[in-house]
């Protein structure tokens, strides 16, 4: 039963220890994420969540544990080889290049030729205000646009794993809830790991839940019973999460 | 109030245990003359114990450049490139009114002190020493009125541009009649009782009391209060304005203290000389310094005056075996060092000696629980 | 965010209303004929400026380097060119050398997927890097060993002088003969050899390398070996050949040899020192300085300080004022009527040249996959990496191209300015001036910086020469120009990065 639950695991990650400088951030973090789902790691400010990201991909690389993408050990690999296995990557703070173009900064993210092309009707359906700005240097977007065309561009090429880091941020709600759709539909043809603040979000859309607490996952287990489970939301993710659960119970 | 004064005078006994490598050296830079010339039995102030005492004068004065560097680079955290600034306003201020004011001036007046002494030659050294060091520190006052907004490589850009600048005024064909642009000027008539090739031995002790009372001061320095705040700004400047202090304050106080160190050390220098040339202000001026801080370790003191004496006694040896352009050896050596030991000589050393005395609390820890 | 683009946008255009004052009125006092030599002047300086601070403000603005030896690689161009132009014996001589040891590095990706997949035990893979690079010195010292550089380098003024028109280099002594020769560049082909080994960590599971480019690499490398073998062979006869050549063809290929020459200095200087300093800030500032200090003592050595003149290609040195271009073009003048002033053609070739480079730079910035990537790179290489793309080796690309760019510069300086070893520092500082001015990152600012500079160290040259000053003091005071602009905008002109 168990071995079968492996083989369908995308990315296993496995105590992993970072340091930044001399600072120790990560103490022992696990997460594992199922195929075709989408995960998403809660917890407080400077918890370890970001931190937990870059590790995956090789930005800031683990001095201890093993991380496991797609059957493959990949730590201690360069950045950029992590990223080419099918790994694409959204940043918080909307670090999209602002000198750069829309179609410059999708175009960047091409990893063979042709990519843009195979997945800009995909792209430009899931966000059709992009397409409208095309040609706007990135430093005249609003805040939404650049979210959005952040998210467009982990999706150019062809990604196994999307790490979304904060995709509400800083959103008005309607957008919130347009970003919400789009991380909806990307689900169904590739896996999630999501960091999310926003309870609200975070609970309507994942499937499997990651708590991580002073650089530790603490909890891990089903969306659904996380929901039900008022005392641990209020512990470690604060009040105002737990009213939103309390409410949701109503 | 008392308390105040016990813990003072602790800390100038603390000063002199913690100091015992340096007093060593000192005690031994000082018998030196009269143990090599009871030696060779030329006396002191002839032949090879004359030679060597050349050498080690430069020694002296160079440790005291390196020293006022690492306090910037160092103890600051600065990068700053001009240093040749501060030497060279230094040097050429003395050779400058050595050359074309003090003889004027004596011939015009003499003062007397009541007793009937003739003191117009100690009062024109003391003035021109201090005239020395009020150029290098208003240069040195610029250049911290500048780090206000500038930092790292910005800084060190704008050091480097000024420091080359006066490097070709002091080449300029415009002020021949002053400064003797390429030529420089030569022969300057310091006094006669601090004349280098008369008096080697002492002009050697005076350099060397210069290099004692300048390295026990920088000592004081770093380690007074505000030398703690010089520290935090290096590691964040942010936080020492939380706290309550000004940064600015202290880098300038810095600053200052590095320039008259420096200015200091220039006019030692050209009064060693006798002569001030364009080189003084060059950028050899600052890589020298950067290699001896660099090489004998940053942040450390000890390190420049390590760093000067491997730089002094190899180019000795260096230019015996390579021959004119031994200071590439000293290249090779810079950036070896940059790469592999970032610490320089003294800074690998405490961190190495910290290591072994680990390992050997360690051993001890083991054996005694072995007895047990 | 938009009010500084405001603010930006009102402080170029008062910038330039400013400049266009000043040159109205500089017209107005010196009269047409001064003024149009002046400014001519100021563009052939600004152009020069331009070539150094192209690469200085693209190393910084993409690694935080400032690079202090940018003025050494401006006068190893010019020596470069200039070798290459008057006698290439020193060139073709050492090219042997150092091109086997290249062809042995570039075995590292070829080597590499293999070596990694062997199964070794943990003290072979730490012995083997060692072995191999112990192994390294062992040739390098029996390739080395013996070879009179210096002689080589001696031979520079003997092919001018010389008068036996069929063979320039009749006069300087014969080398070494071939048949012991080949020994060396073999030895140095293995020691290159041994550090691909060393390098790739046979063994190592951590390490990761892919083998997709290898016919690709096969090529490269088959390319490097025969064009050494032919180098090893020819490398007596082609100093002649070239030598023979129409003096301008010679001289393009002299600009060619100084810009490939570059490239492959600044790969080489920033993946040995630099790179692994990036962690390190001040480490890297330091670095650079102690280079600039190296270079400028092993230039001492091979060419003495003395300054040599190079002579300039005959399309720009026939006697006599060509009063058209097309006339210029036909007979090839020492001079041209330009608005009624004599200029010297050379001259204008540097401007052209200046102006050239721009254009490609703009092309290659704007147009191509690299200048985006260079673009979003000096924003937040972190995220490029996160694309998937190889920050690292485009670190090196740029460092190799601005380095090649301040060769340009000094190969186009040598007919211009005396060839010697502190030839770079001059402009170094100029080029300094010109990044603040233009603003940090940004080439076109470099390039508005560098005219403004230009201009401004004509003019102030012209002055200080009716006012009896030396031109010295107009050189030291265009660091107040660089002190004002980094006060009131630390950012200068174009700067989007403080």
């Amino acid at each position: 039963m168990k071995q079968t639950q492996k083989t369908d695991l995308i990315l296993i990650v496995d105590h992993i220890q970072t340091y930044i400088e001399q600072f120790h951030i990560l103490q022992n973090v696990s997460v594992e994420v199922p195929r075709n789902s989408i995960t998403v790691m809660l917890g407080r400010n400077g918890a370890g969540k970001t931190t937990t990201l870059k590790s995956i991909l090789g930005l800031t690389p683990p001095r201890e544990g093993k991380i496991i993408f797609d059957g493959m050990e990949i730590q201690g690999k360069r950045a950029f080889n992590i990223v080419n296995l099918g790994i694409g990557f959204v940043p918080e703070h909307r670090a999209i290049f602002r000198q750069l173009s829309v179609f410059e900064n999708l175009k960047l993210a091409e990893r063979t030729k042709g990519d843009l092309d195979r997945s800009g009707d995909f792209i430009f359906d899931l966000f059709p205000d992009l397409k409208r700005l095309i040609k706007l240097p990135g430093n005249h977007l609003s805040g939404g646009q650049q979210q959005m065309l952040a998210v467009a561009r982990a999706l150019v090429p062809e990604n196994k794993l999307l790490l979304i880091d904060e995709p509400s941020e800083g959103l008005a709600p309607i957008l919130i809830q347009q970003m919400m759709e789009a991380i909806q539909k990307l689900s169904a043809t590739t896996t999630v790991l999501l960091v999310e603040q926003n309870f609200i979000m975070a609970s309507q859309l994942a499937d499997y839940y990651y708590i991580i607490d002073d650089g530790k996952s603490v909890h891990n287990g089903l969306m659904k019973d996380l929901i039900k489970n008022e005392d641990l939301v209020k512990e470690y993710l604060g009040a105002t999460a737990g009213k939103v659960v309390s409410g949701g119970l109503q | 109030m008392s308390e105040h004064k016990i813990q003072r005078r602790m800390t100038i006994r603390n000063l002199l245990q913690r100091e015992k490598a340096f007093l060593i050296f000192i005690l031994l830079m000082v018998a030196f003359p009269f143990v090599l010339g009871t030696i060779t039995g030329t006396g002191i102030n002839h032949g090879v114990t004359k030679f060597w005492q050349g050498q080690l004068i430069v020694f002296f004065v160079m440790a005291v450049v390196a020293m006022s560097y690492d306090l910037l680079i160092g103890y600051c955290g600065i990068l700053s490139f001009g240093h040749a600034a501060f030497f060279g306003a230094g040097a050429y201020t003395t050779a400058l009114l050595f050359t074309h004011w003090a003889p004027s001036f004596s011939t015009k007046y003499r003062i007397f002190i009541p007793g009937g002494g003739d003191i117009t030659g100690i009062l024109i050294f003391a003035f021109v020493i201090l005239m020395a060091v009020l150029a290098s520190v208003l240069v040195g006052l610029l250049f911290s009125a500048t780090s206000v907004r500038l930092k790292g490589a910005y800084f060190a850009m704008l050091t480097l541009a000024l420091a080359e600048a006066l490097h070709i005024l002091a080449k300029a064909s415009d002020f021949i009649k002053w400064t003797g642009a390429d030529e420089g000027l030569h022969g300057v008539p310091v006094p006669a009782w601090i004349n280098p090739t008369q008096f080697r031995p002492r002009f050697y002790f005076i350099a060397l009391v210069f290099l004692f009372v300048s390295y026990l001061f920088i000592r004081r320095f770093t380690n007074s209060p505000a030398g703690k705040v010089i520290i935090g700004t290096r590691e964040n400047e942010e936080r020492v304005r939380m706290i309550g202090y000004n940064p600015v304050t202290y880098r300038t106080l810095t600053f200052v203290v590095s320039a008259i160190f420096a200015g200091l050390a220039g006019a030692m220098f050209s009064m060693w000389n006798m002569s001030a040339t364009h080189s003084m202000t060059s950028t050899v001026i600052t890589v020298n310094a950067l290699i001896m801080v660099i090489l004998g370790g940053m942040g450390t003191l000890v390190g420049g005056i390590v760093g000067a004496g491997l730089l002094q006694a190899f180019s000795h040896f260096f230019y015996d075996w390579f021959g004119p352009r031994w200071p590439l050896m000293f290249g090779l050596i810079f950036i070896i060092s940059v790469l592999f030991f970032p610490y320089g000589i003294v800074g690998t050393w405490r961190l190495k000696r910290l290591q072994i005395k680990e390992g050997w609390a360690r051993l001890i820890a083991l054996l005694a629980v072995k007895k047990e | 965010m938009n009010n500084n683009n405001k603010r930006r946008t009102y402080f170029i255009s008062g910038f330039f209303v400013l400049l266009l004052v000043l040159i109205i009125l500089a017209w107005q006092t010196l009269g047409t004929a001064p003024f149009v030599r002046t400014s001519l002047s100021g563009l052939t300086l600004g152009s020069l400026f331009f070539m150094v601070a192209a690469g200085l403000t693209l190393i910084f603005g993409l690694m935080d380097v400032l690079n202090f030896a940018h003025g050494s690689m401006f006068m190893l161009g010019a020596y470069m060119g200039w070798q290459f132009y008057t006698n290439p014996t020193f060139i073709f001589g050492t090219a042997p050398l150092w091109l086997a040891f290249a062809t042995g590095v570039f075995l590292l990706p070829i080597l590499k997927p293999f070596l990694i997949r062997l199964e070794l035990s943990e003290s072979w893979q730490n012995a083997l890097p060692r072995l191999a690079y112990a192994l390294m010195v062992v040739f390098l010292l029996i390739g080395l060993l013996g070879v009179n550089i210096m002689e080589m380098a001696d031979t520079a003024m003997v092919a001018i002088t010389t008068t036996v028109v069929s063979n320039p280099l009749s006069e300087i002594g014969p080398q070494e003969p071939i048949s012991s020769f080949w020994i060396r560049p073999l030895a140095l082909f293995l020691a290159g050899a041994m550090t691909a080994v060393g390098a790739s960590k046979p063994g190592n599971k951590k390490e990761y390398a892919t083998d997709e480019n290898r016919s690709r690499n096969l090529i490269i490398l088959a390319f490097l070996i025969i064009t050494t073998i032919i180098l090893t062979i020819f490398r007596e006869a082609l100093p002649v050949a070239v030598l023979l050549m129409n003096g301008n063809l010679r001289f393009a290929l002299a600009i060619l040899t100084a810009v490939l020459f570059g490239f492959m200095f600044g790969m080489v200087i920033e993946i040995t020192f630099i790179r692994p300093l990036y962690q390190r800030h001040m480490f890297s500032i330091l670095m650079t300085l102690g280079l600039a200090f190296v270079i400028g003592e092993v230039v001492h050595i091979l060419w003495s300080p003395l300054a040599y003149q190079m002579v300039r290609p005959p399309f720009f040195a026939q006697p006599g004022k060509a009063e058209t271009v097309w006339e210029w073009f036909q007979n090839g003048n020492a001079t041209l009527n330009v608005f009624g002033v004599t200029f010297p053609t050379y001259r204008l070739f540097i401007i052209v040249l200046g102006l050239l480079m721009f254009v490609s730079l703009i092309i290659l910035m704007t147009k191509t996959r690299m200048g985006m990537i260079i673009r979003a790179g000096v924003q937040d290489p972190e995220m490029v990496e996160a694309l998937g793309i190889n920050v690292r080796q485009v670190f090196t690309l740029v460092f190799a191209l601005g380095v090649a760019m301040a060769a340009l510069g000094g190969i186009g300086a040598a007919p211009f300015i005396p060839v010697q070893p502190l030839m770079g520092d001059q402009f170094l500082m100029q080029g300094f001036i010109t990044v603040v001015l233009g603003g940090m990152g940004s080439y076109i600012g470099a390039f508005v910086g560098a005219i403004t500079l230009g201009m401004a160290r004509a003019f102030g040259d012209y002055f200080a020469l009716r006012l009896s000053l030396s031109p010295a003091i107009a050189e030291a005071s265009t660091v107040i120009i660089m002190i004002i602009v980094l006060l009131v905008r630390p950012s200068g002109l174009f700067g989007k990065k403080e």
